[in-house]
């Protein structure tokens, strides 16, 4: 499912996370951030997040790695994908050191990052390294 | 006694990055760890006339920095760190006092304050150079520090040759590529395809711009076409 977005427009993150203070931290860490525009939408579960992607534009969705009641990423991404979400999924954690962390791009995840790395350095990062083109520029309008 | 921000880009963090963005997690905290604010790998043509950060800058901690910008208003020949990391095959320091001093000693310096760059030389197995460069506001080198930076700065580097630079000279295809490449050839764009494999669209055209280099070839027609001569796919 492609949800279209306005040229122009800002970006679009949505946080999913089951403390209402990462939400409150988070915004902190974008109000830093002068360009581009970031518009930070918020939700405390996976049921919640699975609506949200089938009715709004979302540009890259960070997700806690734990949910109550859910279980780890493993459980939570594949929703976003089954519900047709093809933009970048970040796993967010406090602690990413669990082994099945390095599993993450085989359950539709783009990339984990540790909570306490986010800055508004990385998230710069982000955002210039998954919304890039990825392809030459002979591909871009190169369809079979 | 090493910190935890010490220990992160060179302790078990170090062996489980396996893409652009482990990496650049791991070269930010090597940065703090060391004093200094930005990072930049970059990879180095054979003669500093040629050089240009819009083509070689490989991995950078700069929000915001147009590298054809930095390209447009500088000349490579006064780049003092990019001159060394192509000339040499040692970490060197460069310091410079600020706007008072005339021209920074590099064009990322782009704050007109005192600064520190750290230049350390890197190359891959098969001979390709890259370079690390380290700014930092620093009036002062510390010396003392430039063989640990070296040492953490190869670790790294050769982690990321390994899990990022080797794929491309890798013969065939991972499965994972041949899927991308099947379902190419079936006429489905990179959004379809990433519905049908649930995966994101960055990725899937991550894969194909793998698979493009591969094969040398530059767009989709030619890959699938390269692909079936090569029997990858039937």
């Amino acid at each position: 499912m492609t949800v279209n977005r306005p040229a122009n427009s800002s970006i679009r993150i949505l946080l999913v996370d089951d403390d209402p203070a990462e939400h409150i931290l988070l915004s902190r860490k974008l109000s830093a951030i002068s360009e581009p525009k970031i518009d930070l939408d918020f939700v405390d579960g996976i049921e919640a997040a699975v609506r949200h992607v089938q009715t709004t534009a979302i540009d890259i969705i960070l997700l806690d790695n734990h949910l109550v009641p859910n279980n780890d990423f493993r459980e939570t991404a594949p929703r976003l994908r089954e519900a047709g979400y093809t933009g970048p999924i970040g796993i967010i954690s406090s602690d990413i050191t669990g082994s099945y962390f390095q599993s993450f791009p085989e359950y539709g995840a783009d990339f984990r990052i540790g909570k306490d790395e986010i800055d508004g350095k990385a998230i710069s990062f982000i955002l210039e390294e998954f919304l890039k083109n990825m392809l030459p520029d002979e591909c871009n309008d190169d369809t079979l | 006694m090493l910190s935890g921000q010490y220990v992160f880009h060179t302790g078990e963090e170090l062996n489980r990055a396996i893409n652009r963005m482990d990496f650049f997690r791991l070269f930010k905290a090597m940065s703090m760890a060391h004093g200094f604010s930005e990072f930049g790998l970059i990879e180095l043509p054979p003669e500093i006339i040629d050089f240009r950060y819009s083509r070689a800058m490989a991995l950078h901690s700069w929000p915001n920095l147009h590298m054809s910008e930095i390209d447009r208003k500088s000349k490579p020949q006064q780049d003092q760190p990019v001159a060394h990391l192509i000339k040499s095959t040692v970490a060197a320091v460069f310091l410079s006092d600020g706007a008072d001093a005339g021209e920074p000693v590099s064009p990322l310096m782009i704050d007109e304050e005192p600064g520190c760059v750290v230049a350390v030389p890197l190359h891959t197995p098969s001979g390709k150079r890259y370079g690390l460069l380290l700014i930092g506001t620093q009036d002062k080198a510390d010396y003392s520090d430039i063989g640990r930076i070296s040492y953490e700065a190869s670790l790294i580097f050769q982690r990321y040759y390994e899990a990022i630079l080797s794929l491309d000279s890798m013969t065939g295809l991972t499965e994972r590529e041949i899927q991308i490449v099947r379902w190419t050839a079936e006429g489905k764009t990179s959004a379809e395809i990433a519905v049908i494999l649930k995966l994101s669209e960055h990725t899937v055209n991550s894969y194909t711009a793998t698979v493009l280099r591969k094969l040398q070839v530059v767009n989709r027609a030619q890959m699938v076409a390269t692909a079936i001569r090569n029997g990858l796919i039937t």
